[in-house]
């Protein structure tokens, strides 16, 4: 993937327009050398839902991990070592028998990049944007995950002060598993609230 | 952190079927708007933020990283003198 960035073949009209944009703001210092390699490749390899797998299997092994997490977000996933850009204001909502919660953005793509990583292609894509909030039972069912009509379902909309992200109940069959075990569970789409365990 | 996890952290990102960038040019377009952010208004993510959603919503059904793209472009006349060294 790397080479391609030299790759001889002509380049397409959007990637001619990246090119530009890094020539222009490379060239007002913008650009650090070996910024947008180290960037990306953290992106893909470094930053990802593991993250936020580690922090929901603290939270169903640990108590008093999971009050804090549930109390200030932001500072007990930090506890992990996750944070930086898109994390600044975490808010973790747990699901239960009786309340589902998913999140949303409705404006753009906001998402919580230091515990899952970079947005899934659907959830960027309007017909998720739109649903999500107008019929979320449906769209949910449509998504594999069909909710009793006795659950409520809260439908979170990130925001520019906010990232959410869905602490997914345990499995009954999680009981007596060691952390790492339990983090093996989790999926992205479970943290996102489209998935149930 | 004390417990090690047996599972590869190289491995997770890709565990549910995505890449992070389908192309090269993706990736490049994201940094550069991450470069953006830190050095011409010192982390502040609102002016570019505001810029995607007008993208998004200027053309709804356009690909996502090109929304990105034009965001970026639209913020280029607006950047502040570089606030860092």
């Amino acid at each position: 993937m790397s080479n391609s960035r030299h790759h001889p073949a002509p380049m397409s009209p959007v990637e001619q327009r990246v090119a530009a944009l890094e020539a222009l703001l490379t060239e007002r210092g913008l650009v650090p050398e070996g910024f947008i390699e180290q960037i990306t490749r953290r992106y893909e390899s470094e930053i990802g839902p593991m993250n936020g797998a580690k922090v929901v299997a603290r939270a169903w092994a640990d108590p008093e991990y999971k009050m804090r997490l549930l109390a200030d977000g932001t500072a007990a996933i930090a506890e992990l070592g996750f944070g930086g850009p898109e994390g600044d204001h975490m808010v973790v909502v747990e699901n239960t028998a009786a309340t589902h919660n998913v999140i949303v953005c409705t404006l753009c793509s906001c998402y919580p990049w230091p515990v899952l990583g970079l947005p899934p292609a659907w959830y960027k894509d309007p017909p998720y944007r739109a649903r999500m909030v107008r019929e979320p039972r449906a769209l949910l069912a449509e998504m594999g995950c069909p909710l009793p009509e006795e659950a409520e379902i809260r439908v979170w909309d990130s925001s520019a002060e906010v990232r959410y992200l869905v602490l997914p109940q345990r499995p009954p069959a999680a009981e007596g598993m060691a952390e790492a075990e339990l983090a093996a569970l989790v999926t992205r789409d479970s943290m996102i609230g489209v998935a149930r365990l | 952190m004390t417990t090690p996890l047996s599972l590869s952290g190289l491995d997770l990102p890709r565990r549910n079927g995505e890449l992070a960038f389908d192309a090269p040019w993706q990736g490049t377009v994201f940094a550069l708007a991450a470069a953006v952010i830190e050095h011409a208004f010192g982390g502040d993510r609102e002016p570019f933020r505001q810029q995607l959603i007008k993208a998004i919503a200027a053309e709804p059904d356009r690909p996502y990283w090109e929304s990105w793209t034009a965001a970026l472009e639209a913020l280029v006349p607006a950047l502040p003198e570089r606030s860092t060294p």
